[in-house]
């Protein structure tokens, strides 16, 4: 089986079931194209009278478009009552299809999806055999509004009882986006305002800064942003009632009380058991005091026998030979100096901690110390607690939390409280951000202009910027700066086509083109340069050097005709007149700065009466 | 039908129809027996109830029109027998249906009606009236399916703006519209009535109804904003936007915007639009921005009614759907025939379908 149905099968068959006239929307100008083309082979021909109609109607077009005479595609039209209409074909054409098929002269037209919305006629039945669209080098589903679109070309009102829509399938079509789309509702459209820098400069002429946040409000983005901030609204209504039961307790703003001191208690170290009980001093000293040292204290001399802990609080603790031979189970604070002197100690694991005779010797040794003994310096390390800990423990000290009667009701609700006064929070942000972001936009594009100097401090509009407001089309930055920039000083008409021409134009079909003059070239590399800086601020425009040699040959070349203009590119004629079309537009709004900059309006104007000639006088 | 009638349905049916209806349904159904395959089916079907009755119907209709060599066990009575004698296992549900289980339109009925309609007197439809009347008190919004006859509303306001020595703007999204519309304005009212603007053309730019590009409009605007006043702007009656959906254009919607929030208050707003979705936020916007309240004038019947048909590669025509016009709201109600030439073209063409 084919990949999809042959047009001429096509063409014939919805004649058999008189389902004709037909617009068959294919994906692209090529597929369009190549339909015609494959009934230049084919031996259909359509019977005399309708041929003699279609010639009809093309002489009563031809008079007023005479370009139309030399169409290639005359004869198979006539000959075989299908046509194309895309954005390839000259406007002309285009009208000349439209007018056949509005008399009902022909049988079917091969059309682009892309250009459903600028097909004004309608016909009995429409053809769809795809179900997405080429949006932006990416092909994304046909919306339903986009599919009723199609539709709806079907069915010629007092001209057909019945519509019809016909799929047929091929390698680009998925069933149920289509089914789907004929069947839905159509989407909701949404605002794609934005803030452009000639809006602000018209705005602040006409306006005070102060008045410019109600007019923003009456936008429709903004109408569209205040309905999705009233939904938050409600939201936050909610959320408000939810937050009810945990209104104001022992203290106003318990939640915050509450996660203060949570935070407090969770970075406060837990402190050791025994840094807690002991000076340090006594810690200093703790590492020297090992069995068959000798040590003062407050009233004679000992020797430690053991060091250990208090089972309950463990506080350091020694057992002390005391002189006398008493054993004294001491804390170790007890001691105040310790002596360079040690004696052997065999320890042994109970009382008296020692073995007997070690306790004799021991015992023996202390009565025969001299009075005098060199005492250990021993260097107190001051553990200083850090500030942090310390402040903690001081803030702790101002919490009534531990010990206020609504501390369990605090601890159960606080995750929940807090979770909703986040949410609460969150709402009030993003509703501010909703009411404001208009505004914010337009104060950054405030901030542009006025760092170019189209505007001053106050707002208001500078010199340039009386003249920069008049230019109102798409990269006006970039253009007003390159008046600034003196570019176009005394500029030749070509020149300044052809570089309006690279600005305007902003389609990326490849192609072949002729090529440009040598200033052409490097003014353009100036452009560039400067659109290049103006980045952060324009996105820049496609500025290609082909199309503006192209331009620049139909201005400066007063014999070149349509035809042989034609010849010099691959790029289809109704690109090439979409391209000049736009430029003519760029150029009568440097038409405008006569007051200004009467040498660049001049130029301009003389590149609009240049261009204007041929077909693009011909036509509307 | 619910779950349990649905259950009982598919009890009553033989396990080879079952296994029909389980393709593409269920990955490996032949393993299961009969109770498995039918709360497989529910199972799989859960998303898609009206998809799974729907295709369920379809294949005991089919077995109803085959010849059965077998006794009749589940297949339809025949008309003669009375119902009390035979408990027929389809009955129930064809008695309550709602309208999806009426046999598919066949290509013949779907095919007929097409020809011409005898020629009639020219009665505007009961929106253009009401559009009309709403038009001398407030602004309007009209969100109708294309082809529905807008032009014919946009003529008869100029032309009652116009006996009130009023001006009219019209504007249009594209260059070649309005200057489809200026040729068609000038056969109506007259060449030297209609003037036309834009980006490179100018023409008769004193004429009482102006036809231009949404742009040169948001420029005139500006223009009198800030000071250049443009006198025509204070005998502006009427402003009539044409395809104004293009308000969502990514590019140019903002020029929309513009237009209509500096639109003289004095004139009046009329917004031709195809159907889209949310045309009373467009409606209830207007009325908040503007001194006079605006009104939807909206319904998305078309004037001529729509059949969708599907045209297979080896030109065989079928209906889309199973009724004849289009079931709004019900993508899945496909045509058997339709569903199944589809669904063996996608099979063929599989691999190479990805793009």
């Amino acid at each position: 089986m084919p990949p999809s149905i042959h047009p001429v099968d096509l063409v014939a068959t919805l004649r058999q079931r008189n389902l004709t006239p037909a617009i068959i929307f294919l994906t692209s100008r090529r597929a369009c194209d190549e339909a015609m083309q494959s009934f230049e082979r084919s031996q259909v021909t359509l019977p005399k009278a309708q041929q003699e109609q279609i010639a009809r109607v093309l002489t009563q077009v031809t008079e007023q478009f005479p370009s139309i005479a030399e169409h290639p595609l005359i004869e198979t039209v006539q000959r075989i009552g299908v046509a194309a209409h895309h954005a390839g074909h000259l406007p002309s054409w285009k009208i000349a299809v439209e007018e056949l098929m509005r008399t009902g002269s022909l049988d079917a037209v091969f059309a682009t999806t892309t250009l459903a919305a600028g097909v004004d006629f309608p016909a009995r039945t429409v053809v769809v055999t795809q179900s997405s669209i080429r949006k932006a080098r990416d092909f994304t589903d046909l919306s339903a509004s986009e599919i009723q679109q199609l539709a709806g070309r079907a069915g010629r009102r007092g001209k057909d009882l019945v519509g019809f829509a016909v799929i047929t399938p091929s390698p680009y079509i998925d069933l149920t986006v289509l089914t789907k789309g004929l069947t839905g509702q159509p989407e909701a459209i949404h605002s794609q305002f934005v803030i452009t820098y000639p809006m602000v400069l018209n705005l602040l002429k006409a306006h005070p800064r102060e008045q410019i946040q109600s007019i923003l409000a009456k936008s429709f983005a903004q109408f569209q942003l205040n309905q999705r901030t009233a939904v938050l609204e409600t939201k936050l209504d909610s959320l408000r009632a939810e937050m009810e039961p945990f209104g104001p307790r022992v203290c106003s703003d318990w939640i915050t009380q509450w996660q203060v001191f949570e935070q407090a208690r969770k970075r406060k170290k837990p402190r050791s058991p025994f840094a807690r009980q002991e000076s340090p001093d006594v810690a200093a000293r703790l590492h020297f005091l090992t069995p068959g040292r000798v040590v003062g204290v407050t009233r004679g001399r000992g020797i430690i026998l053991r060091q250990y802990r208090s089972k309950g609080q463990h506080a350091p603790m020694v057992t002390l030979l005391r002189e006398g031979g008493s054993l004294n189970e001491c804390p170790a604070s007890i001691v105040t100096q310790v002596f360079d002197r040690t004696f052997d100690c065999e320890e042994t694991s109970s009382y008296p901690w020692c073995t007997p005779q070690t306790l004799e010797e021991l015992t023996h040794h202390l009565t025969e110390l001299p009075p005098r003994l060199p005492i250990l310096p021993i260097l107190a390390h001051q553990h200083e607690e850090t500030p942090i800990d310390s402040s903690i423990i001081h803030t702790l000290g101002d919490f009534a939390c531990p010990t206020c009667p609504s501390r369990q009701a605090c601890q159960r609700d606080f995750p929940r409280a807090s979770r909703v006064r986040q949410e609460i929070q969150r709402h009030i942000k993003s509703i501010q951000a909703l009411q404001t972001s208009l505004w914010h936009r337009f104060q950054e594009r405030i901030d542009v202009l006025e760092k170019f100097g189209y505007l001053n401090a106050n707002a208001q509009l500078t010199a340039d910027g009386e003249w920069a407001r008049l230019i109102r089309i798409d990269h006006s930055l970039l253009i007003t700066e390159l008046i600034r920039a003196e570019a176009f000083g005394a500029i030749d008409p070509p020149l300044l086509a052809a570089i309006m021409a690279s600005i305007a134009h902003d389609d990326d079909r490849p192609g072949s083109f002729p090529r440009g003059s040598t200033g052409l070239v490097t003014l353009l590399f100036q452009v560039r340069k400067l659109a290049e800086s103006l980045t952060p601020h324009e996105a820049p425009p496609m500025l290609r050097a082909d199309v503006a040699a192209l331009t620049e040959r139909w201005v400066s070349d007063q014999t070149l005709t349509w035809i042989g203009l034609a010849r010099l590119t691959t790029m289809a004629e109704g690109d090439m007149f979409r391209l000049f079309a736009r430029t003519i537009e760029f150029l009568s709004q440097l038409k405008t700065l006569k007051a200004t900059h009467p040498s660049l309006a001049e130029s301009a104007d003389h590149a609009i009466a240049a261009m204007r000639r041929g077909v693009l006088e011909e036509l509307p | 039908m619910n779950t349990h009638e649905l259950e009982r349905l598919l009890m009553q049916q033989p396990v080879s129809l079952l296994h029909r209806l389980a393709r593409g349904r269920i990955s490996r159904h032949f393993r299961s027996g009969k109770r498995k395959l039918v709360d497989l089916l529910l199972q799989a079907s859960a998303e898609n109830r009206p998809g799974l009755e729907s295709d369920l119907q379809a294949l005991i209709d089919q077995r109803a029109e085959r010849p059965q060599p077998a006794p009749v066990e589940n297949t339809r009575p025949p008309q003669a027998r009375s119902r009390q004698d035979v408990p027929a296992p389809s009955r129930p549900h064809r008695t309550d249906d709602h309208g999806h289980h009426e046999p598919p339109v066949s290509l013949h009925e779907w095919l007929s009606g097409i020809g011409v309609p005898p020629p009639q007197p020219f009665v505007p439809d009961a929106w253009q009236v009401e559009a009309l009347e709403k038009l001398a008190e407030t602004d309007v919004v009209v969100s109708v399916p294309t082809g529905s006859g807008k032009t014919y509303v946009a003529i008869e306001a100029t032309a009652r703006a116009m006996r009130e020595n009023r001006t009219v703007i019209y504007t249009s999204p594209l260059k070649a519209l309005s200057n489809t519309k200026f040729t068609e304005f000038s056969r109506v009212f007259g060449p030297g009535q209609v003037g036309i603007l834009t980006g490179d053309r100018r023409e008769h730019s004193q004429a009482p109804l102006l036809i231009m590009t949404t742009e040169i409009l948001r420029n005139l605007l500006y223009d009198a904003a800030g000071g250049e006043i443009d006198v025509r702007l204070d005998t502006l009656g009427l402003v009539i936007m044409d395809e104004s959906q293009y308000l969502a254009d990514p590019e140019r919607g903002v020029v929309w915007e513009e237009t209509l929030i500096f639109c003289p208050s004095q004139a009046r707003l009329l917004l031709l639009s195809a159907s889209i979705g949310n045309p009373q936020d467009i409606a209830d916007w207007l009325t908040a921005i503007r001194p006079t309240p605006c009104s939807l004038i909206r319904h998305t019947k078309r004037s001529v009614p729509l059949r969708a048909g599907y045209l297979h590669p080896n030109e065989k025509l079928t209906p889309l759907f199973r009724t004849a016009g289009i079931p709004y709201g019900q993508p899945h109600l496909l045509h058997p025939e339709a569903k199944r030439l589809f669904m063996e073209y996608e099979e063929e063409t599989g691999p190479s379908r990805s793009r």
